[in-house]
């Protein structure tokens, strides 16, 4: 390979490799971050040249005398706890069963892979129409097995509303999970499995002391990934009920897209979105430690 | 039956085990759950108005109205919508792989004084959830005053699809054998052409699912775009479904046929490039 310049020092050929992503990078996705931070602390309108700072005056606000606060908090710990445990087990459960020697397997992939690569808006437009109180299939169904008493308006009640959304996310998530458990699944040690069989370990010695231990660190990986997905629940929520009826269903990724892109208070939209930053880093950085320990072992 | 002939034997064994079959009903019952959204947008779509307020909602359609897809593209500006959805992702989808691609191997490859540090930064970027500020982005896509603009978008998508590729490609490029580029610096051949011309080859599959995992993430994305794309004019398709949605939420044939046209392209791709995806999502996440 001939050269007609002298070429850079190898750690500059690094640095301009490096470069791009590393610019571009900063500048959108880290930059917003300390953005956020910054003007959680100050007041702006979205239209003022200066953003005034106001000290603590935003987190007081939203804490003490936003009355959608609080019950925006609460909805999004518990549709995360939901989000963590209950499409997970089916997502556990299909992938076991897709594990196994059953005629139709790819073809059976492919039905609860396909909701994961539909657009969450479309996801939430397709369940709406299913939820139509009037000409919608649940409560047509509800109708032709004569079950009248059941029949509501699922998505307008505020009592169901947010578990009529919790269903569609349920439907579009199991697929991902799948996918991680799955291959997670084809990596335990077939010869291991033989082992313990031929010594004598039934099919649930089998599951117990070969294949639930081998897949702890899938367990781990589908846990923190499916809690971060779910803290930032936005796509549904917003294309469903936009928060409604009555704020039953809103979350604090919402909330703050509320506050700032629609009622023009950025300083209080920016003191919740750091609240959910918080909650976010509380998962996020021992997940990490976690797994750049996991990294060094492996060397 | 020779579909059924070897199935249902458990590894290692020539007997057709009984718990198995049971599961396996019970497994198509779910699965058929699991597709009854599909089926029920489909018949819909295919119905006039009339026939989705007279008939019971799970029939399927008597007459197909295909006439709804016409209306929806024409009402949905679909052929707008579908045009900056195409260019946002031809732009952004290459060229966020090529540069993440270049700065993998310049973390794997070259030593420099921040590598490790650097990686850390990337990977806390895999986890960071933009939902979380939408309005800092858009404040500082409006400082750079590209608000409703093609690279307004692109800029914020690449940033954030960045960490992931980053993550995967580094580790795929630190597996790769020290012989292979150590040989081409000692004849004398720079970073730029040892990434050219032995990584960026040896690294195609994986390249090959991140582009198509990229493609559909990029193509179906909704919340940013709904704060930087505000004029109709560059909507992409999510933004133009969401708005058809509000608009006709009571024309249930057109509404329908709305969301097959806006999922259809991210669907062909998946069951055309079903492997990639599992390779794509695995790689990252689960190791062995």
């Amino acid at each position: 390979m001939s050269k007609t310049r002298p070429s850079l020092r190898p750690s500059l050929q690094g640095y301009v490799l490096l470069g791009p992503a590393l610019i571009v990078y900063l500048l959108f996705a880290v930059y917003p971050m300390i953005d956020v931070i910054r003007m959680s602390f100050s007041s702006w309108n979205g239209l003022s040249p200066q953003a005034k700072f106001v000290g603590i005056a935003n987190y007081r606000a939203i804490l003490t005398q936003d009355p959608v606060f609080w019950g925006a908090l609460w909805n999004t710990l518990i549709w995360t706890s939901a989000a963590v445990i209950i499409p997970n087990l089916i997502a556990f459960g299909v992938a076991l069963a897709l594990n196994q020697n059953i005629p139709g397997r790819s073809g059976l992939r492919i039905v609860f892979y396909l909701p994961v690569i539909i657009a969450s808006i479309a996801v939430a437009t397709i369940w709406k129409w299913m939820y139509d109180p009037f000409f919608g299939l649940f409560n047509g169904l509800l109708t032709s097995w004569g079950l009248t008493g059941l029949i509501m308006d699922w998505l307008g009640d505020k009592t169901v509303a947010l578990w009529s959304v919790f269903v569609a996310h349920v439907w579009q998530s199991v697929g991902f999970s799948m996918v991680l458990f799955l291959a997670g699944l084809q990596s335990v040690s077939t010869t291991l499995i033989e082992a313990a069989r031929i010594d004598g370990a039934g099919r649930w010695g089998v599951f117990r002391y070969v294949t639930l231990p081998a897949l702890v660190p899938t367990i781990t990986v589908v846990f923190v990934l499916s809690l971060i997905n779910s803290l930032k629940a936005f796509d549904i929520v917003y294309g469903m009920t936009g928060g409604g009826p009555a704020q039953s269903t809103q979350m604090l990724a919402m909330w703050a897209y509320t506050q700032s892109m629609q009622l023009g208070v950025f300083g209080r939209g920016a003191a919740v979105s750091v609240v959910l930053l918080l909650i976010t880093l509380i998962v996020v950085i021992p997940y990490m430690r976690w797994m750049f320990k996991r990294e060094d072992m492996g060397r | 039956m020779t579909f059924f002939s070897q199935a249902f034997r458990p590894v290692g064994s020539n007997k057709v085990d009984p718990m198995l079959v049971a599961l396996w009903i019970a497994f198509i019952l779910l699965a058929i759950i699991w597709i009854t959204p599909f089926v029920f947008i489909v018949f819909t779509s295919l119905k006039s108005n009339s026939t989705v307020m007279g008939s019971s909602a799970f029939s399927p359609p008597s007459e197909l109205a295909f006439g709804n897809f016409v209306a929806a593209w024409n009402r949905g500006n679909f052929s707008t919508t579908a045009f900056n959805g195409i260019v946002i992702t031809v732009i952004k989808v290459p060229l966020g792989l090529f540069i993440s691609a270049m700065a993998a191997y310049a973390l794997a490859k070259v030593p420099m004084r921040i590598n490790k540090p650097l990686f850390a930064l990337f990977v806390f970027g895999t986890m960071l959830p933009f939902q979380v500020m939408l309005a800092p982005i858009f404040r500082q896509v409006n400082a750079f005053g590209l608000i409703n603009t093609y690279p307004g978008i692109i800029l914020p998508y690449l940033a954030f699809g960045i960490p992931y590729q980053v993550f995967i490609l580094y580790g795929f490029f630190s597996a790769v054998p020290k012989e292979l580029s150590e040989a081409a610096r000692i004849d004398g051949a720079s970073h730029f052409t040892i990434f050219r011309r032995i990584f960026l080859p040896v690294s195609l599959p994986v390249l090959s699912a991140l582009l198509i995992l990229d493609f559909v993430a990029t193509w179906n994305e909704f919340a940013m775009a709904l704060v930087i794309l505000q004029d109709p004019r560059m909507w992409t398709l999510p933004l133009g479904l969401m708005n058809f949605q509000s608009q006709f939420q009571s024309d249930y044939g057109q509404l329908n046929a709305a969301i097959i046209m806006t999922v259809l392209p991210a669907a062909l791709v998946y069951l055309m490039f079903q492997r990639y995806f599992v390779s794509g999502l695995t790689s990252g996440a689960v190791k062995e």
